[in-house]
C-alpha cells in the first residue's frame, strides 16, 4: 500500500519524464523553493521524508501502534474492538489535544507530547518508552495518513496568558462561568459528567463519547496540570463537541474556569474516595 | 590496686570494642543482600517421568495432554483453563519492551481502561496492599521471611512476567507457590490419595477416551462443561478468584459450588439445603471469614461447618489446602471391598489398573480418617451421633452397591445370552475402541481387557463402574443402548446423589434424588431385560416358522475406519 510521501515522488519522476529540460530546471527550482520555504517556516506542509527514513517510523508505528490505530491509520486495528475510548483515527486529521487555535492540525510538538505522555483514561500509554528520535521518525508516518496535512499547515500554538492564581473568587467567577456557558449540559451540575445532554454525545466518528467526570481527579484527556486545562478551554477538542472559548472568554475567565473545574476534583477527594 | 582496676576497664573497654566492631562486621555482612532468586513448588512431584512429559511440559494448543494427546486437538480456550501445559503467550501486541525496560506502571496505565474490572479488583487485594489489615500484614511477613525479599506491591509483572523467557505468561499454581510455597505444597499432597483430587483433575478430563471420541465427532466445543472444572490441576484462582485472590472469599462456601454441583456430585445443593447451609445463609455476617480456619471459635464465629472447614480439616486441630485426605468413600463411584458380589462386579477392577482397585471402607488407613470426621463433627455434635450417622451412611453405600450389582447381573446375563440389542459386534464401538490397545499397554489394560479391545476394534460391552459411565459421555449408533444409560444413571447418578443428600445430611436429596429414583432406574434394567428377552424369543419362533425378522442395518455394522468421520479441523 501506498503512502503520500511515496506517490508525491513518483508522480514527480514521471513529471520529469514528460517535460524537456528547461521544465524540469523550472520545477526543480519550483520544488527546492517550496521544500526550502516549508523548512523555515518548520510547521510546514508535509515535509518530504526519504523513502528510508519514512519506513523507519512506518516499522515502529507498524510495531507498537498498528494493534490499535491501524495499519492504515484509521483507528481499526486488531485490539480497536476491545478499547473504549477508541483509538484515534488519523484519516481525518482531526486531533483533541493541541497547542493552537480550534480546528487546527496539530503541531510537531504536540505530537511528540501526546504520544510521550499518553492520554489517561485511554489505553494510550505513554510512550516514553520510546528514544525520541523513533517518536519523531512516526510523526511523517501519521501525516501519511490524512490528506488534511497535503493543504492545510498548522497553526502557531495560542498565546497563553498569565495565570491569575486560584481563589475563591475565581473559582467563583468560574462557577458562574460554567453556568453562562452551559457546560452544566454536558458535565453535568456537579461536574460528574452526567448532564442533560451527555447521553447522546458522539464525536464525528459517531461514536458514543462521555462527557468528562471532573471529580476523576487526575484523568483528564490532555493532562491535568492548570496549563493543560487552560489549552482545551482554549483550543477545543477537535472531532468532539468540545469547543474552544479563546474567542469568547477573557484569558482571565478561562483561568477562572481552570479553578472552578479543578475544585470540583478536590471536592471528591477531600471525601477520601481518591485512589 | 589502682593498676588492676585499670586494666581490668583496659581489658574490657578493648572486649566492648571488639564486640562493637565484631557487630558491626556481622551487620554488613548480613547486608550483603542475596538477588532474589524464586523458588517454585513442583506440583507434578514424585509423579513418574512420563507423567511431566504429557501434563506439565508446555505445548501450547499444538498438541493434547495426557496419553491421549495425539487424538484431539485441545480446543482455544484449554490454553486458559491448563495454562501450564497450553497457554501461549499474546501475539496480536509484542509485549517485549515493556518487560525488557521493567515499565511496571505502564501496564496499568494501558490495562485499567481495557480490564478496568480486574485492575479494580486487585487494588481491593492483599496483593496491592500487603498489609491491608492486621491478619494480612502478619502473612505477609511470614512471605517476606521465607522468601527473603521485602514486599510493598505484588504488581502485574510479578505474576504475569516470565522472566526467564522475557514473556507474559499466565500464572500457574507453581508460579504462586514462589510466594505461597506451604500452600501449594499442601495442595499438591493431594496426589498423594490418590484420584479424584484437584491436581489430577486435568488427567481425568483427557485420560477418557470419550473426550477423544467427542473430539472425533466434531463434539468438542461441548468439552467446556468438563474442562472448566477439571482445570483446578494448576491454577488457584478456582477458589481464589481473580484478581482480589482474597483467602476471605475462597473461605465462603460458595468458592466451591460452581463445580460441585449437578446430578454427579450434588454437593452445593445437598449442603445449601441441609440445616448446616441453611443455618449459614440466614447467619452469613456473622461468620468471620476472615481469621485462618485453624483460628476460628467454633460456635461463636462460625455457627454451622462451611465446606473448607470439614474438607480441609487434618485432625489435630490443623487445617491444609489438602481436601481429599480424609476422604473415605472419594466420589463414590469405586465399589467396596466389604460385601459379597453377584455380578461381575465380583472381578472389578478386571485386571485395570488405571482404575483404582476396591475400597475397603475398614482399613487401618479409613478407619483412622473416620476417626478424624468423628472428631470434627464432635466440635458441635456427640461422638456417639457422628459416629452413627457415618455408620449409616456406611450402610447406605453397601445398599446402594448391592443394588448396582444386582442391575449389573441382569446386563451381564443379557450379554452372556447374546439377548443385548443391538449386540456389541453390530454397533457403535466403545469410545476410540479402535485405537485404545495401541495407545495403553497391556500391563496398563490388563491382559484380558487388552486382548478384547485388540480382537474386536472396541466392539466390546463396557457396563458399570468406573469405564461404563462413558453411556452418560458419548452416543454412537446403537451404543450405548436405553438399558445401559439407565444403568448408568442408577450408579452414577442417582447412587451418587443419594450419598451426597447423606453425607451433607440433606434428606430430601438423600431419597428423592437418591435412593427412590436408583430403585425407579433398577425396575428399568430389570423391564428393558425382560423386553429384550421377549423380543429375542418371538424372533427365534418367527425364523424357526421361516419368518425371520430383518434387523435394520446401518452403519452401525461398519468399522470405524469405514466411519470416515469428518475431522473436525
Amino acid at each position: 500500500m501506498g503512502y503520500t510521501g511515496r506517490k508525491k515522488e513518483v508522480s514527480k519522476s514521471i513529471n520529469l519524464c514528460w517535460r524537456n529540460i528547461l521544465s524540469g530546471i523550472i520545477i526543480a527550482v519550483f520544488v527546492t523553493t517550496t521544500c526550502l520555504g516549508s523548512m523555515v517556516m518548520a510547521e510546514g506542509k508535509l515535509k518530504p521524508v526519504s523513502e528510508a527514513e519514512f519506513k523507519k517510523g512506518k516499522d515502529v508505528y507498524d510495531k507498537y501502534c498498528a494493534v490499535c490505530h491501524g495499519e492504515e491509520g484509521d483507528g481499526y486495528g486488531e485490539l480497536a474492538h476491545a478499547l473504549y475510548p477508541k483509538p484515534r483515527d488519523f484519516t481525518k486529521g482531526q486531533y483533541k489535544i493541541r497547542t493552537n487555535a480550534t480546528g487546527s492540525l496539530p503541531t510537531d510538538a504536540d505530537l511528540i507530547h501526546v504520544i510521550s505522555v499518553g492520554i489517561h483514561g485511554t489505553s494510550m500509554i505513554p510512550w516514553d518508552i520510546l528514544e525520541l528520535d523513533q517518536i519523531k521518525s512516526m510523526l511523517p508516518v501519521l501525516k501519511s495518513f490524512s490528506e488534511a496535512w497535503q493543504y492545510r499547515e498548522p497553526e502557531s500554538p495560542i498565546a497563553i496568558g498569565r495565570e491569575v492564581p486560584s481563589s475563591q473568587q475565581s473559582i467563583a467567577r468560574g462557577k458562574e462561568l460554567y453556568e453562562q456557558k452551559e457546560c452544566w449540559k454536558c458535565h453535568g451540575e456537579n461536574g460528574h459528567g452526567d448532564g442533560p445532554s451527555s447521553y447522546d454525545l458522539a464525536d464525528e466518528w459517531e461514536i458514543p463519547i462521555q462527557a468528562y467526570d471532573f471529580t476523576r481527579a487526575s484523568k483528564f484527556k490532555g493532562g491535568a496540570t492548570n496549563h493543560d486545562i487552560y489549552l482545551r478551554f482554549s483550543t477545543g477538542m477537535n472531532g468532539t463537541p468540545m469547543p474552544s472559548f479563546a474567542n469568547e472568554l477573557s484569558d482571565e475567565d478561562r483561568w477562572s474556569l481552570v479553578h472552578f473545574v479543578k475544585s470540583l476534583a478536590e471536592q471528591k477527594e477531600g471525601h477520601g474516595h481518591g485512589e | 590496686m589502682n593498676n588492676i582496676k585499670n586494666l581490668r576497664f583496659f581489658l574490657s573497654a578493648c572486649l566492648l570494642a571488639m564486640a562493637v566492631l565484631f557487630s558491626g562486621v556481622a551487620q554488613a555482612h548480613e547486608e550483603e543482600k542475596k538477588p532474589y532468586v524464586p523458588r517454585k513448588v513442583d506440583i507434578y512431584e514424585g509423579f513418574p517421568d512420563w507423567y511431566k512429559g504429557v501434563f506439565a511440559d508446555n505445548v501450547g494448543l499444538k498438541e493434547g495432554s495426557g496419553l491421549f494427546k495425539d487424538h484431539y486437538k485441545p480446543p482455544f480456550m484449554h490454553m486458559y483453563m491448563y495454562p501450564g501445559r497450553h497457554y501461549e503467550p499474546p501475539t496480536r501486541f509484542d509485549h517485549s519492551i515493556f518487560i525488557e525496560k521493567e515499565r511496571r506502571d505502564l501496564c496499568i496505565r494501558c490495562h485499567e481502561t481495557i480490564n478496568t474490572g480486574a485492575i479494580e479488583d486487585w487494588k481491593t487485594s492483599a496483593h496491592y496492599n500487603p498489609r491491608k489489615t492486621p491478619i494480612i500484614a502478619r502473612k505477609t511477613k511470614i512471605i517476606e521471611d521465607s522468601i527473603g525479599k521485602e514486599i510493598s506491591v505484588v504488581d502485574c509483572f510479578d505474576c504475569h512476567v516470565d522472566t526467564e523467557k522475557k514473556q507474559i505468561r499466565l500464572p500457574t499454581a507453581g508460579d504462586c507457590s514462589e510466594c505461597h510455597a506451604r500452600q501449594v505444597t499442601e495442595f499438591a499432597s493431594e496426589k498423594n490419595h490418590g484420584r479424584p483430587n484437584h491436581i489430577q483433575t486435568l488427567e481425568s478430563n483427557v485420560l477418557v477416551p470419550w473426550y477423544q471420541e467427542s473430539y472425533r465427532r466434531g463434539l468438542m466445543a461441548g468439552n467446556a462443561g468438563c474442562d472448566m472444572c477439571h482445570g483446578a490441576t494448576d491454577k488457584c484462582d478456582p477458589c481464589h478468584t481473580r484478581h482480589s485472590f482474597s483467602a476471605a472469599e475462597a473461605r465462603r462456601p460458595q468458592a466451591c459450588m460452581s463445580c460441585h454441583m449437578g446430578p454427579d456430585h450434588p454437593d452445593a445443593e445437598s449442603y445449601s439445603e441441609s440445616k448446616h447451609g441453611i443455618i449459614y445463609e440466614l447467619e452469613e455476617e456473622h461468620y468471620n471469614f476472615d481469621k485462618p480456619l485453624a483460628h476460628v471459635m467454633v460456635g461463636e464465629e462460625y455457627r454451622t461447618p462451611t465446606c473448607q472447614f470439614c474438607h480441609m480439616y487434618q485432625g489435630g486441630g490443623t487445617f491444609t489446602h489438602n481436601f481429599v485426605s480424609k476422604g473415605i468413600w472419594r466420589m463414590g463411584t469405586v465399589p467396596p471391598s466389604n460385601i459379597e458380589y453377584e455380578s461381575s462386579l465380583k472381578d472389578y477392577p478386571y485386571g485395570i489398573k488405571i482404575i483404582p482397585p476396591k475400597i475397603d471402607i475398614y482399613s487401618d488407613e479409613n478407619l483412622d480418617k473416620r476417626d478424624k470426621w468423628i472428631e470434627m463433627c464432635s466440635n458441635c455434635h456427640s461422638p456417639r451421633f457422628a459416629a452413627g450417622w457415618l455408620t449409616q451412611m456406611d450402610d447406605y453405600m453397601f445398599q446402594a452397591n448391592k443394588l448396582t450389582d444386582q442391575a449389573q447381573k441382569v446386563i451381564d446375563d443379557l450379554i452372556a445370552d447374546d439377548m443385548l440389542y443391538p449386540s456389541p459386534a453390530e454397533r457403535d464401538i466403545y469410545p476410540g475402541g479402535d485405537w485404545l490397545a495401541d495407545v495403553l499397554p497391556a500391563e496398563l489394560l490388563g491382559e484380558g481387557v487388552w486382548n478384547a479391545f485388540k480382537s474386536t476394534g472396541g466392539k466390546i460391552p463396557v457396563i458399570g463402574p468406573i469405564l461404563g459411565v462413558y453411556a452418560m459421555f458419548y452416543q454412537g449408533d446403537g451404543n450405548p443402548t436405553h438399558i445401559e444409560t439407565s444403568y448408568a444413571k442408577m450408579w452414577f447418578w442417582y447412587k451418587l446423589q443419594g450419598y451426597k443428600g447423606y453425607a451433607h445430611v440433606q434428606q430430601d436429596i438423600m431419597w428423592w434424588w437418591g435412593q427412590s429414583p436408583m430403585l425407579q432406574e433398577l425396575g428399568n434394567v430389570q423391564s428393558e431385560a425382560r423386553s429384550m428377552r421377549r423380543a429375542a424369543a418371538i424372533e427365534k419362533v418367527l425364523a424357526e416358522i421361516g419368518k425371520p425378522v430383518s434387523h435394520y442395518t446401518s452403519k452401525s455394522t461398519a468399522s470405524a475406519e469405514e466411519l470416515d468421520y469428518e475431522e473436525n479441523r
